[in-house]
């Protein structure tokens, strides 16, 4: 949805005492009529934090470690850094963590009141592993971290920290010496005096502060456009600099829409986080989007380690590269690697408010980075299967008949689909938990009829609560004082959708737990079990606030909103997944869109890239988008499909489609402005194309739902970069116009209007991959040219694997439960191939309690059997193998089926010599037993 | 086809079923009889597209076998597949073979659903019922619907020739008050030669409308009755020079200061002044009211009315229907419009043209060039015309936005050819 179109749509309606806003809201719309107005969002310059960090150029740090004031035991090492120019001291404390990762916190060592500290984010207190001194004299301390060659260098004078594995630095923090830790400390025109034994070493250290202040400008007021912010707790940034050897290619802090690979911005503004609802989104460029993960991953052949910067206040990230600019490092390494030559990337982060405090995950594969991330914020929610299946949205369906005719379409077409969504022109005057009582008069009979065809709904709820006191949720909301405040105490009141709204504040548990109440059956009137949420506009935005978002200086408990802003869109959907989960008492698994994320979101259900446009380039772009979502974490991610604004073209809706259904999450959206767009509404040769991709999706349910499955198990992105499964090919590193689903499909989609070909990167020295349309072989490791026409889908099954498919494409994922399935078996050159399939009823919890089927498939010495992976898992299925079919086989002369009893019988078989393609008939066992089947 | 009363066609078809049922003894699922033949039990099947040859006991074993599905009539397992619903009591139709025991009833008899959860109950007596009730309503509709229409088209037929008859008369008063202006302005020139100074007696709409309505009406023309300063504008002009267009100053001065005038305000005060030979007249121009008029009588007469001007009474008729807070109003080969409960109309679109479908020309009508929208465009209207024996406009809806769809139900739209139709795909 677009934030800001349509708050002047809804504007227009008002009078009176909007009238400012909505002259606002005009001129920011018809100053650009299809790109964002970059100047509603600020730059590093206009951000004063960033641009006093961003002044601090490399040099030597004036911090110095306090090595007397080391304190080691079993679990952590403290030690103060003092300040040289201003004294004030820090506690730099320092942890070695379980799975190869090093927690490095520092704070102020006195601050005048508590600094934020992010909670809710990490998933348990990461357990520590012991550390251990090694060497230690006046100028550092070496320390061992655990049994590997590794250790950590602390050097005293100036502070810095190095990660060492052998004679190799794998990381350094404030070896450029920026590391900068803005003090709290008293207003200077208050004249209040700071109490203390801070005072004596004070006189100097405020010398100096005034010195800084009269410099620098916003310490303790910023004004943005019309929008000052107060400040009351003045300058509290925080920033860190931290180097990477060897390292040419680093990755994610989404969301930006930009490449995969992230760029150096050493010309321009830092990458941004900070979660905001931006009006018509550019492409490729490093401004802040809807969603915040402040997880970099710093890739090189011979490892890949990651940097999580856990902080949620407004965020900006530098980064810049010898080998693009030739910055040289310090002595160390090269006397370390006794050249100068390394390519080497440093990146710099700068935070508003909050502690540093940040975690080192050392790989060294791709897969340890997401382990040890999973391991510390969790991994993607288990969707419920229909969720994996395609969904239909539009702002909006109109009412109950126009949901019957959409859905009846998709019959009349044979287009399956699972989910069809209301925006939030359903509601009751935008207020959200209500129905519009003419448009959805009867909600439930609604509801019914849908799931009647197996089918379910999904219905938007956005945190900003209509002022209005004849609205329960409001009232309650007021009466419990769960609203956010504003800078002088009352409710913290913005504009959105239903014109003044309130925001509640969800960093509160109470609140969380009361909103989790509110989905109940009894609550939640015209509800039932297959209607899910989505939750839009939760950066938060507001539409008459600094740069669409919150005040600043609005007010959490103890805290400002400056110091939670980036966690508040993940604390909505946790709360609203929470209330799924309640209202079926715990049984079934919730689904819960969001725009807005932190890191730790992929906890709580699907995420995607926001209010995108019905151009190429934004087809394109959906790619690295999901990709860097899919490295941090959050699996669940697509784009609109077909594009938000404007209208597509029929072929690029109909590439879009193709495009789509081979990411995460498969769902069609549309503007209110925008002519309809259902598939069959294109002439009946696009129909068509539409429906087979469709179909495709739906063919390929199962190893979809098994990525889910192993992204749970693992935080293993399943959309992911080539490079993740081929680390060490630097042909992979930054391609993002294709990329694998879990290890076995490769996808390069047609993103180019007119393409008559694209040329696909095959991975892999000794790799096969099979064009899964064609059976054609590939060899790996080469750029393939590949013809291709409308109905084209270049996607590759990778030799060595097996793919479940239910080829019976049905009306909804739920008609496909009990349904058969076929084993694609691609052969490698080995003549070896492995594959899993997981079985689980597809919406309980019941997974947790071990009810499943999660079998090993594999083919070698020309025999394909099936093993139980899960022996203490129980589940039992109605679907068989209907049939096998090897890729790259050779004609056998008999293939016999052994079932688990003994039972042996021979299974009739199709040969198709042209393409070495053996299609075994149906041989009938149970998909939850083991079997072999025997090529002779 | 032979058009049957329903219920006899009905019994034919249950004696075409118990007759096929007593010769084959084996039930071959989700076939309908006339391919029973390509059933018959044998050692093997050959697909029905010739491709293959399967042993017998592979049909319907729930794996496909033939490219073009034609093993698995009665299962799920080919793509391509169709399963054969017998609904007896209703109507027999095909369903894709996916809707085979997917725990959805789509077969009436439930005979899609022999191996599932799905609690089915045989609804197709029912249902039958309820359509040959819905048919026979259709047809008693169409019947009534198609007399109206014949009466309709009667009234079009006088309707048509009144209005080509004022059309004739308007273009005699027309060519009348041009020979009469070509003669003034003859006169005029004359006269300014003459440099003529007494001014002349004033004249009234050239005798025309001398009454005070009749002058009022001729000056309203849009007839909301009330002037306007354009209307002033339009057919006021000053004694002296009648080519000379009144400025906006002055229509309002005449409107004694105001932006419009009614009929009783009218009459006492601008009717004095036209009368009693002030520096303004009815301008002799004003028959370009006239010819304004009849532009718009040939225009209208220009539409297509249908082959026999059947739809021509629509024409200066409006039909209002209120949905949720909106009111619609569709005057016919006229404007949409639509009003808020707050009270602001907007304009939907103006007539366009018919666009129906190659078989139905006169199903549907497009209506255009309404109020701009946000994004650009502006507002249309697709009109679409059924059959009903009351002329009202029964639904409207905007499925994008700014382009609306109503539902027109009129007696003129009833055609004889849908009766035929009705009954073949309707039983």
């Amino acid at each position: 949805m677009g934030g800001v179109k349509r708050s002047i749509i809804k504007m227009a309606t008002f009078t009176g005492s909007m009238a400012p806003v909505l002259v606002l809201w005009l001129a920011m719309s018809l100053s650009g009529t299809w790109a964002v107005d970059k100047g509603n969002f600020k730059t590093c310059d206009q951000s004063a934090f960033c641009k006093r960090q961003r002044a601090l150029k490399p040099g030597d740090s004036p911090y110095r470690a306090l090595l007397e004031t080391m304190e080691l035991t079993n679990t952590r090492l403290t030690l103060q850094l003092i300040n040289d120019n201003n004294k004030v001291r820090l506690l730099l404390e320092l942890y070695r963590l379980q799975g190869n990762m090093t927690r490095v916190k520092i704070n102020e060592l006195k601050p005048l009141k508590p600094r934020f500290e992010v909670p809710d984010v990490l998933i348990t207190e990461p357990s520590t592993e012991p550390l251990s001194l090694l060497s230690q004299d006046e100028n550092g301390v070496v320390l061992s971290l655990g049994t590997e060659s590794q250790r950590v260098i602390i050097s005293a004078r100036p502070f810095r920290l190095d990660i060492m594995e052998g004679p190799e630095v794998l990381m350094s923090l404030n070896s450029r010496g920026l590391l900068a830790f803005e003090h709290l400390r008293m207003r200077k025109d208050t004249q209040a005096e700071p109490e203390g034994e801070k005072k004596e070493e004070a006189d100097p250290a405020n010398q100096a502060e005034k010195e800084e202040e009269e410099k620098v400008d916003g310490m303790w007021e910023e004004t943005f456009k019309s929008h000052s912010d107060s400040k009351p707790n003045g300058p509290s940034a925080i920033s860190l600099d931290f180097s990477l050897p060897g390292v040419e290619h680093v990755y994610g802090i989404p969301e930006h829409a930009d490449t995969l690979r992230l760029k150096t911005t050493d010309n321009g503004d830092p990458y941004r986080l900070y979660n905001l609802d931006v009006f018509q989104y550019e492409l490729y460029n490093p401004m802040a989007l809807y969603g915040a993960v402040p997880v970099m991953l710093a890739h090189k052949a011979q490892r890949t380690t990651g940097i999580f910067w856990l902080n949620a206040a407004e965020t900006w990230v530098d980064i810049s590269s010898n080998t693009a600019g030739k910055t040289v490092f310090g002595k160390m390494l090269d006397y370390v690697q006794g050249s100068s030559e390394t390519p080497q990337t440093d990146v710099r982060w700068i935070s508003e408010s909050g502690i540093i405090d940040v975690f080192i995950m050392l790989g060294p594969t791709p897969k340890d980075v997401f382990s040890q991330y999973a391991s510390l914020t969790g991994t993607q929610s288990f969707p419920p299967l229909a969720a994996v299946g395609y969904h239909q949205c539009r702002w909006n369906y109109n009412d109950q008949e126009d949901v019957a005719s959409v859905d009846a379409g998709f019959d009349e077409h044979d287009i399956p689909y699972d989910y069809i969504w209301l925006d939030i022109e359903h509601t009751d005057g935008k207020r959200y938990f209500t129905w519009d009582s003419h448009k959805f008069a009867s909600p439930k009979e609604m509801l019914q009829a849908l799931e009647d065809k197996k089918r379910k709904m999904v219905a938007i709820v956005d945190p900003h609560i209509k002022v209005d006191s004849n609205y329960k949720i409001h009232n309650e909301i007021r009466n419990k004082g769960f609203y956010i405040k504003n800078k002088d105490g009352g409710d913290y009141e913005g504009w959105c959708w239903p014109g003044s709204a309130g925001y509640p504040d969800f960093t509160r548990p109470d609140m969380r737990a009361w909103w989790a109440s509110m989905f109940a059956y009894d609550q939640y009137e015209g509800t039932a079990e297959n209607l899910y949420t989505w939750n839009d506009m939760n950066e938060p935005s507001v539409f008459n606030g600094p740069e669409v978002t919150m005040h600043k200086d609005a007010v959490h408990g103890a805290w400002e909103h400056r110091d939670v802003h980036n966690l508040y869109g993940l604390y909505v959907q946790m709360a609203t997944a929470e209330g799924q989960i309640q209202r079926s008492g715990g049984v079934e698994r919730p689904f819960v869109l969001t725009r807005a994320f932190f890191a730790g979101s992929q906890r709580y259900g699907a995420v995607w890239t926001g209010d995108n446009a019905a151009e190429w380039d934004h087809l394109k772009v959906s790619i690295p988008m999901c990709l860097s979502l899919g490295l941090v974490g959050i699996s669940f991610c697509g784009a609109d499909v077909g594009g938000f604004f404007k209208s597509p073209s029929t072929e690029l809706l109909v590439r879009w489609y193709q495009t789509g259904a081979y990411q995460p999450f498969f769902r069609a959206h549309a503007h209110l402005d925008t002519p309809r767009r259902e598939p069959w509404l294109f002439g009946p040769e696009n129909t068509a194309l539409i429906r087979d991709v469709v179909r495709q999706r739906y063919t390929l349910l199962p190893y979809w739902y098994q990525q889910f499955y192993h992204a749970y198990r693992t935080g293993e992105p399943i959309m992911r970069p080539l490079w993740v499964e081929y680390p060490q090919d630097p042909a992979t590193f930054a391609l993002d116009d294709e990329f694998l689903i879990g290890k076995d499909l490769l996808v390069h989609p047609v993103t180019e209007e007119g393409a008559r070909g694209v040329t696909a990167y095959l991975p892999g020295k000794d790799q096969v991959w099979f064009d899964v349309h064609t059976f054609q072989k590939h060899n790996g490791a080469q750029s393939l040219y590949i013809p291709v026409t409308m109905s084209s889908i270049p996607v590759f099954q990778r030799g060595g694997s097996i793919i479940p498919r239910k080829m019976r494409v049905r009306r909804s994922s739920s008609c496909m439960t009990h349904d058969p399935y076929t084993l694609y078996v691609a052969l490698n050159l080995q003549r070896t191939a492995e594959g899993e399939l997981y079985i689980d009823d597809g919406h309980t919890f019941n997974y947790e309690k071990k009810e499943f089927i999660h079998r090993r498939l594999s083919f070698a010495k020309n025999m394909l059997s099936s093993v139980n992976l899960a022996t203490d898992a129980e589940f039992s299925t109605g679907s068989w193998i209907e049939r096998i079919v090897i890729l790259g086989a050779s004609k056998p002369s008999k293939v016999t089926l052994k079932t688990a009893d003994g039972q042996e019988s021979q299974l009739e078989f199709d040969f198709d010599a042209s393409m070495s393609v053996l299609t075994l008939r149906k041989p009938g066992v149970n998909a939850g037993l083991d079997w072999n089947v025997m090529l002779q | 086809f032979i058009i049957l009363p329903p219920d006899m066609h009905f019994h034919m078809i249950i004696v075409a079923v118990f007759w096929f049922g007593f010769v084959d003894s084996r039930k071959i699922r989700g076939i309908s009889s006339s391919y029973k033949r390509f059933f018959r039990e044998r050692k093997s099947f050959l697909c029905i597209d010739g491709s293959k040859i399967i042993p017998f006991e592979q049909v319907n074993d729930d794996y496909c076998d033939c490219e073009d599905g034609s093993d698995e009539p009665g299962t799920s397992a080919c793509p391509q597949g169709r399963f054969y619903c017998t609904n007896l009591g209703f109507r027999p139709h095909y369903i894709p073979s996916s809707r085979v025991n997917d725990g959805i009833c789509d077969c009436c008899d439930a005979s899609d659903e022999y191996n599932s959860h799905a609690h089915c109950q045989n609804a197709c007596w029912n249902l039958g019922q309820r359509e040959r009730a819905y048919v026979e309503g259709q047809m008693r509709t169409l019947d009534e619907g198609l007399q109206l229409k014949q009466q309709l088209i009667e009234e079009g037929v006088l309707l048509w020739r009144e209005k080509q008859a004022q059309l004739r008369e308007l273009q005699q008063v027309a060519e009348d008050l041009q020979t009469k202006l070509e003669e003034r302005r003859s006169r005029k020139q004359e006269a300014d030669r003459l440099k003529e100074q007494t001014p002349r007696p004033p004249e009234a709409g050239d005798g025309q409308n001398s009454t005070v309505t009749g002058t009022f009406k001729l000056l309203d023309s849009n007839k909301d009755g009330s002037i306007t300063v354009d209307e002033v504008q339009a057919k006021v002009a000053l004694v002296h020079d009648e080519e000379r267009v009144l400025s906006e100053d002055e229509a309002v001065a005449l409107l004694g200061g105001d932006h419009q005038m009614d009929l009783t305000t009218f009459q006492h005060t601008l009717w004095d002044i036209l009368t009693n030979g002030g520096r303004v007249k009815v301008s002799a121009l004003s028959n370009t009211f006239l010819f304004v008029f009849l532009s718009d009588l040939r225009e209208k007469l220009a539409i297509d009315y249908g082959p026999d001007w059947e739809f021509l009474f629509l024409n200066s008729q409006c039909y209002k229907l209120k949905v949720y807070e909106y009111t619609y109003t569709l005057c016919p080969f006229n404007q949409v419009t639509q009003q808020s409960t707050a009270g602001t109309e907007v304009s939907l679109g103006r007539w366009g043209m018919w666009e129906g479908p190659p078989k139905n020309q006169y199903g549907r009508m497009v209506y255009e060039n309404g109020e701009p929208c946000w994004q650009g465009g502006s507002r249309s209207t697709t009109v679409t015309l059924t059959c009903g024996t009351e002329t009202a406009l029964r639904s409207v809806k905007e499925p994008s936005k700014c382009q609306y769809i109503m539902d027109f139900q009129t007696p003129v739209a009833c055609q004889p050819v849908l009766k035929q139709r009705g009954i073949h795909s309707e039983l």
